[in-house]
This record gives C-alpha cells, structure tokens and sequence, in this order.
C-alpha cells in the first residue's frame, strides 16, 4: 500500500501560498488568480504558470525559511513518519520552496522544479501531474491511496485505487465529491481511516 | 486484542416512494433530521461510516452540525445500486465487526443500547408492521433460520452485524447478504422503517410517544 499525500491544506494546517503572497506584497493579486481557478475559469496548469510569474522576484530562501515553520497537522505527520516508506508527498510546489518542510516531515517528495540564479526562480523546469506519480506507482504493482483537497487532485484520485478527499483546512474542491471514495472532515476521521486502510 | 465495531449508516438512496426529492435522512421527525437522531444513538460509538449518494453534500452539512469524526463513504453507482451495494462499500476496510444500519431506520433508543452492547453477529428483527415486509423465520430461541416475501413470524428491519471477513460483494438488498450465513442469532427490537409518507407519519407519532 502506498500513500500519497497532497502538501498545501492536507498536511499544512494553513494555506501556503497566501503566506508565500504575503512576502512579496501581492496577495490580492494571488487571491484573483485563485478565485478564478476554484472557478474553473482558469486551467490549473495555466494558473500555476502565472502564479510563478507573480510570485517570482520573491528571495527563494525566504520562502523556503518561512514554509519550514508553517503549521502542520500533527497526527498526519506522525502518521507519515510511523509509515515513512509507504508515505510520500505529491505537491505541485518547487522543491526549492518546500525542500525543507518536507525534509523535516521525513518522506520522499514529487513536486515541480525550476531554475534558480542568485536566489530567484528564473525558470520553471517541470510541472507536476501528480496522476503521473499515481500511475508510475500502479505500474510497479503498488496499490495507491492518494490523499488530497484540491481540485488538481482529481485526476489523481480518479487513478489511484483508493481515494480520500479532505476537508480539513478548506471545503474539499466541489470536483473531488464525484471522483473520491472517501471524505473526512477531521484528522480524527483520516488517522482512523488511513490506519484501517495499513 | 479488542474487537472494533464499525457502524456502517446507508443513507445513498433517493428515497424515490416518499417522492419529496429529499433523502430520508434529512426527513424531519418531531424538530429534527433522521440523521441527528442516529448520530445520537451513536454519540459513543468511534468509528462512523456513513455511505453516501444522492445529495451527498447536503447530508455531509447536516452531519457536521452534530461530529465531525464522521468518516464517509461514497456509493457513486446509487442510482443503479441496491443497498446491499452501500453496505459492501461503507464494510471496505472498517472495524472487524460491522453494524449495518439503513438510513431510514428509527429504533426504540432502549434498544439501541442493547445493540451496541451485544457482541457477535446478529440480525434484528421488530413486529410485523409493513405492508411490503421481508419476513424473518426464526426458531423456538429466536435465532434467524430464513428470509421470505412469503410468511415469517417478525418483519426484517435490521439493523445487523456481521464479521466484515464474512462480507461478499454484492448487488442485491442487505438481508441477501445474510442468507448464507443462517442460522444466525436474532434479537428482536422496536424498529420502524420510513418508505413512505404514511410511514413519515407514523413514525413520527411513535417518536413521540418514545419521548413522553
């Protein structure tokens, strides 16, 4: 059995990327891009692009310091690290941003990567699909549990063999009630859950 | 090493024969939802599963009212679905024992008590009360031999509980589930069933005289 777990609001207990805004000063610009994504007005990967591009001048190193002491959902991570090798972290975040954090929560990551020159991110290198990570799993005869809130974690969940959408930091995304198996509104409800599933 | 119990609520349905468009859960009985009510009965009970389909979202509001270490279970196929379909899924990797209950089921709260203290399977069966009933035939000490459309001596109403290692998958009602495991114990409780608008009714005035 292997776990896969969405980052931002799933094991984050705050939102990252209002944070991440708030160091460069361009939150209410954030805020329109991620109001016209929830609404499916913008396509996720178009969205994490111009993202990038509004939070690009920020110090990479002072997004990286701030992610490290974001608030964690507790239980989640001892789940993670009582599990460490059947866990894994799938965010469409930079290593470069979230390298840290997840060194400390202690699992392996897949996650987006860019290019980074005197401490800004001057291109994006890949994106993450994180369906890809479900797939690559199944193929080598992994039976996949993934883990998630957000609406670009639909696809993933409609390729993992058992898929739990969380409400947990913010509503679970209106697209994830059609595809997911499992919904918890507590990490109560998703230790229980994700320790009968072991 | 103790046993865990896991109470599987099927609550996908549309509640087509009540032709409100509102799922039984969400009837109102005397000031409150069906779904409140067996939360209550249930408010000692760790693992909840409650299975979900038509307007699952409106019952996922409702339920967080009263807990919200509710895990649910989605039954996408509802509509083409029986409930023996729900209850296989809510049964998916929960506790070791599973306590079948149908959304739309009120049980005396005495009874209830009994239920959740009784360990073992068992099947419980109430008074024949229903027009359309599924009869339970059971032996001189209580246990259930069989189910019939024809004859019995009680109405099949459940709730029903059975070692999950039991459970096949399935497509037909829940009390077909059971059938290959008889005789099974039986325990006879005060139970009613809502289907219709007449039953709502009905219901409701027994509650009522339960809370006198």
């Amino acid at each position: 059995m292997k776990f896969l777990f969405d980052l931002d609001g799933t094991i984050t207990a705050e939102e990252t990327l209002p944070i991440i805004a708030r160091i460069g000063n361009c939150e209410s610009q954030i805020r329109e891009l991620t109001e016209q994504t929830v609404q499916g007005q913008v396509p996720f990967i178009e969205s994490f692009i111009r993202r990038v591009y509004i939070l690009r001048n920020i110090p990479v190193s002072s997004i990286y310091r701030r992610l490290q002491d974001v608030n964690l959902h507790k239980r989640i991570v001892s789940f993670i690290q009582d599990n460490k090798d059947q866990c894994a972290i799938a965010t469409g975040n930079f290593s470069c941003w979230c390298d840290g954090l997840v060194k400390k929560i202690g699992c392996e990551l897949y996650c987006s990567t860019a290019e980074v020159e005197e401490d800004t991110v001057v291109k994006i290198n890949s994106i993450l699909h994180k369906e890809r990570v479900v797939l690559e799993y199944k193929s080598k005869g992994e039976t996949v549990v993934f883990i998630g809130d957000g609406d670009n974690d639909a696809e993933a969940m409609r390729q993992a063999d058992i898929s739990i959408a969380v409400g947990l930091t913010r509503p679970p995304a209106p697209s994830l009630y059609s595809v997911c198996d499992y919904m918890v509104f507590s990490e109560d409800a998703l230790c229980q859950l994700l320790n009968q599933l072991l | 090493m103790s046993i865990i119990k896991s109470v599987v609520i099927s609550c996908a349905g549309i509640g087509s024969r009540l032709g409100s468009g509102t799922p039984k859960s969400l009837l109102d009985i005397n000031g409150r939802t069906l779904i409140s009510r067996q939360l209550d009965y249930f408010r000692t009970v760790e693992n909840i599963r409650i299975v979900l389909g038509f307007r699952a979202n409106d019952i996922i509001n409702e339920v967080l009212k009263y807990r919200n270490d509710v895990v649910f279970v989605f039954n996408h196929e509802y509509f083409e679905t029986k409930t023996g379909a729900s209850f296989y899924v809510g049964a998916q990797y929960a506790g070791d024992y599973v306590l079948e209950w149908d959304g739309d089921l009120i049980v005396h709260p005495d009874d209830v008590d009994s239920i959740l203290n009784t360990e073992g399977e068992f099947i419980c069966y109430s008074d024949i009360t229903s027009d359309e009933a599924v009869f339970v035939q059971t032996d001189k000490d209580g246990n259930v031999l069989a189910f019939s459309r024809e004859s019995g001596d009680y109405e099949w109403t459940g709730p029903a509980c059975i070692s999950k290692s039991r459970l096949k998958p399935s497509n037909q009602n829940v009390y077909n589930m059971f059938e290959p495991n008889l005789p099974m114990k039986g325990m006879k409780i005060r139970a009613y069933d809502i289907d219709t608008q007449y039953d709502l009714e009905r219901v409701s005035n027994i509650v009522k005289s339960w809370e006198v």
